[in-house]
């Protein structure tokens, strides 16, 4: 096999680093050079003995263990298992031009999204145009008719976006999917950072590096400019399902991070169609509700009514504009994997501009053309159902087996309308540890942004989720299917304003709440009494 | 020509143990359209709390209720006066078959009328029941089919409360051939609109004469949209149309959108539950008071 063999690495924890020719490897060059954002952290880390870094990757995910940072995965074998999410050291470094143009094409995919979801739910101009057919929206279990008519404060649906990203051999991003109901991770990213600064904080402050704690923060003013009308100082509450759903800590860090209260359904109710807490204080109005319980679980009557995981009546109080909801219920249409082909048009239609990031080509199964050519091309294709995410339920062409590809043509002839296809592509690999090897081998990284929609205010966090496919030769990097992570480092231009935010990056953050000090460093998080 | 009704909906439950929290939503109240003007609603109930008011996704009123204060009984009533007047049905279908056809076969007509054009659990017709139904002949007008579907399902279904619930779905009706008002309604819905007619769910309050004795409960029938006419009233139970004794409260696309009470208790106990509901001609409802 044509390998390309790392010169100068024959020893030490770059050992044997080998990637196959198909793939870009974001760190090193073809013909084994490094990439110039990487010389840098290249030549630190060449400096490790394999004894060493698997000392300081210990370390690191010895942090996670203390912070409680832990996820459980859903399978029949191991029914809520904790677990930590794998990390490594080696960070995941973008440019900041790179990152400026990402930056821009996720502001403005998260917009047009946000003026398609409004759309549907009032007037449907563009079903009536014809740019997405209306079968497709009406025909999806997350079109919600409990939201027509619902004119949400500041005309904001999707507060919270999480759009993937991945880097294809050609050397673009392209977006491999939207995800704008609760999308999770962003806990990862902000201790993943607390991790390494524990460990390598020397090194980490040679590098200008942009901030990711500022994240909290800028939720809650997301938050608070969402609030009802003439509410000025909004009450805002995270509303988890409880300590046995997998996210819950980042519920809970959320909370904690933002200072506002984090309650379960059982600690709402609604009467007069207000949403109040009880509190030992008695009873207090809420205004924004961070929900991260699913749309089909928060309001008994108005959806699932067996949920005791939601507030009765929260629904009502939401369509009297008594509540924000974040996100919007209903928003789960737009992020199906069969509108995912429509969004380019969907820019250009709302915003008449051309779409920065790119598609990835998708073939629907519903139309026939495409249904053909996805039957008689199924091992070069990826197969997704287009309303489940956490990469449950996916067919990869090329790794499966006969039967399992013969399985998967009956389910999609079955229902259609349920699955797309899209060609396989080259996720772009990385340097990542491999424990038990105790030395760097590439695995295929995406790459999970956070950009946050309010009134007249956009942020998209300058870094991100980099998911690694731990097994080798895998392209699935969800933290449900195994995957790690990795600090994500966007770069700073030299900018004036950047000395305050270097001193606040390397110093300590407090925050007080409740009577509690909250201090965040790069000795990680501490909580104690004010004196 | 016009009616003044005097409506009355009441439930009462008592509950084996304490109920510490609970939340009463009921969609109940008749509602006002061209056809009927309601001059008065009060309600009256065991909570030690009042009651409080949002329009559902469909426009209706929905009257809820929040305590928080243990209790083991509860009753509620609402008393309504309405003023009915006849539905207004054109001697003839002003469009022609091809105008008519025309306009439901249109795209902007479809994406308006979604809701009452799709099929959900309640409204689903499996293939294998399809060769029993009635389907609208070419050259029948949409309202000379509707109507003789009415006739057709009274036809087809026996009244019987025993075999069917709340969630039986149309299939199973077909099956069964027997049902309540709900079914039959369902059953309208469902093959009117596998001719691509927009049907939809309405719950109400039925006159069912001065012979009546004892209670009823709340009624059930279609509305389906009739090119050139508008909204248009069909009763399979009665084989009638939509008249003056119909007083209507909701509707939506099936049962699940215009259920009349929903609730959400903590409580650890069974519960026995009792509904009834009393309409009758006001003037009549007067005399009875004296």
């Amino acid at each position: 096999m044509n390998m390309t063999m790392r010169q100068g690495m024959s020893s030490g924890v770059f050992g044997n680093y080998q990637t196959p020719p198909q793939f870009l490897d974001e760190v090193f060059g073809q013909a084994g050079t490094v990439n110039p954002q990487y010389q840098s952290i290249f030549n630190q880390f060449s400096k490790f003995s394999k004894e060493d870094f698997r000392k300081l990757n210990e370390h690191a995910k010895a942090s996670f263990f203390n912070q409680g940072i832990t996820f459980s995965v859903y399978t029949d074998k191991a029914k809520g298992v904790e677990r930590i999410f794998p990390f490594d050291l080696f960070p995941r470094i973008i440019q900041a031009a790179e990152w400026a143009q990402l930056e821009k094409g996720i502001v403005q995919r998260c917009v047009a999204l946000n003026l398609f979801i409004q759309d549907i739910y009032t007037n449907k101009h563009i079903l009536r145009d014809k740019v997405v057919p209306a079968d497709l929206i009406f025909s999806s279990k997350n079109y919600v008719k409990a939201m027509l008519d619902i004119k949400p404060a500041g005309g904001i649906y999707n507060h919270i976006s999480g759009t993937d990203l991945i880097k294809h051999s050609d050397g673009k991003y392209y977006v491999l999917e939207d995800n704008i109901r609760c999308p999770s991770g962003i806990s990862y990213v902000l201790t993943n950072r607390v991790a390494m600064k524990r460990a390598l904080l020397e090194t980490f402050r040679k590098f200008k590096v942009s901030t990711v704690q500022e994240y909290p923060q800028e939720l809650l003013a997301t938050m608070q400019s969402v609030a009802p009308a003439g509410v000025d100082a909004p009450t805002c509450v995270v509303l988890t399902p409880g300590v046995y759903n997998s996210a819950y800590f980042e519920h809970a860090y959320l909370s904690l991070t933002m200072g506002v209260p984090l309650v379960e359904g059982r600690d709402l109710y609604v009467e007069k169609n207000f949403v109040y807490m009880k509190t030992i204080n008695g009873p207090k109005r809420v205004d924004v509700v961070y929900r991260r319980v699913d749309d089909a679980f928060i309001d008994p009557l108005a959806f699932n009514p067996d949920s005791v995981l939601g507030v009765p009546g929260l629904m009502a109080a939401y369509r009297e504009g008594n509540v924000t909801l974040v996100n919007a219920p209903g928003t789960g249409f737009a992020d199906d994997k069969a509108v995912y082909t429509y969004v380019p048009d969907i820019i250009k239609y709302y915003l008449g501009e051309e779409p920065i990031l790119h598609n990835v080509l998708t073939y629907r199964c519903e139309k026939d053309d495409d249904f053909q050519y996805v039957l008689e091309h199924m091992d070069q294709l990826v197969v997704k159902p287009v309303d489940e995410s956490g990469g449950y339920g996916i067919l990869i062409g090329n790794k499966a087996t006969k039967e399992q590809i013969s399985e998967f043509k009956q389910l999609i002839t079955q229902n259609r309308r349920k699955y797309i296809a899209q060609p396989i592509m080259d996720l772009s690999m990385h340097a990542t540890f491999i424990e038990g090897e105790d030395r760097f081998e590439p695995r295929h990284v995406d790459l999970r942004t956070f950009a946050l929609l309010g009134k007249d205010r956009q942020f998209v966090l300058r870094g991100g989720l980099s998911r690694v496919a731990l097994k080798k030769g895998s392209l699935i990097v969800n933290s449900s299917q195994g995957g790690g992570s990795k600090d994500t480092w966007v770069m700073r231009d030299d900018q004036p304003s950047d000395t305050m935010a270097q001193d606040q990056s390397a110093g300590t953050q407090t925050l007080q709440l409740n009577g509690q000090t909250l201090h965040m460093g790069p000795t990680g998080m501490t909580m104690g009494k004010m004196e | 020509m016009t009616t003044e009704y005097e409506i009355n909906y009441f439930t009462h439950n008592t509950y084996d143990e304490p109920v510490h929290e609970a939340f009463f939503s009921f969609l109940i109240s008749p509602c006002q359209d061209e056809t009927q003007r309601v001059k008065q609603v009060t309600f009256r109930h065991s909570l030690n709390t009042e009651e409080f008011w949002h329009k559902n996704p469909f426009g209706f009123e929905v009257t809820s209720l929040y305590s928080a204060q243990p209790f083991t009984e509860f009753s509620f009533e609402m008393t309504a006066r309405v003023e009915k007047s006849q539905p207004f049905v054109p001697f003839r279908p002003p469009l022609s078959v091809e105008e008519e056809q025309a306009q439901l076969a249109a795209y902007d007509f479809f994406i308006d009328h979604h809701l009452y054009l799709g099929t959900g659990h309640y409204t689903l017709i499996e293939d294998q029941f399809k060769d029993r139904l009635l389907f609208r002949k070419e050259d029948q007008k949409v309202y000379d089919y509707l109507t003789q579907l009415n006739g057709f399902i009274h036809q087809m279904l026996e009244f019987d409360p025993e075999p069917t619930h709340v969630h039986t779905t149309v299939s199973e009706v077909i099956q069964l051939g027997r049902g309540v008002c709900q079914d039959y309604t369902h059953l309208f819905i469902g093959i009117a609109r596998l001719n691509k007619i927009p049907c939809r769910y309405v719950s109400g309050y039925l006159n069912q004469g001065h012979n009546l004795t004892g209670t009823a409960v709340m009624h059930a029938w279609a509305e389906a949209y009739v090119p050139g006419m508008g909204w248009q009233g069909f009763d399979p139970t009665n084989n009638l149309l939509a008249n003056l004794h119909h007083v209507k409260a909701a509707h939506g696309a099936d049962y699940s959108d215009c259920s009349p009470l929903k609730g959400v208790l903590k409580t650890t106990g069974g519960h026995k539950t009792a509904y009834g509901v009393k309409i009758q001609p006001a003037d009549l409802a007067q005399s009875a008071q004296q």
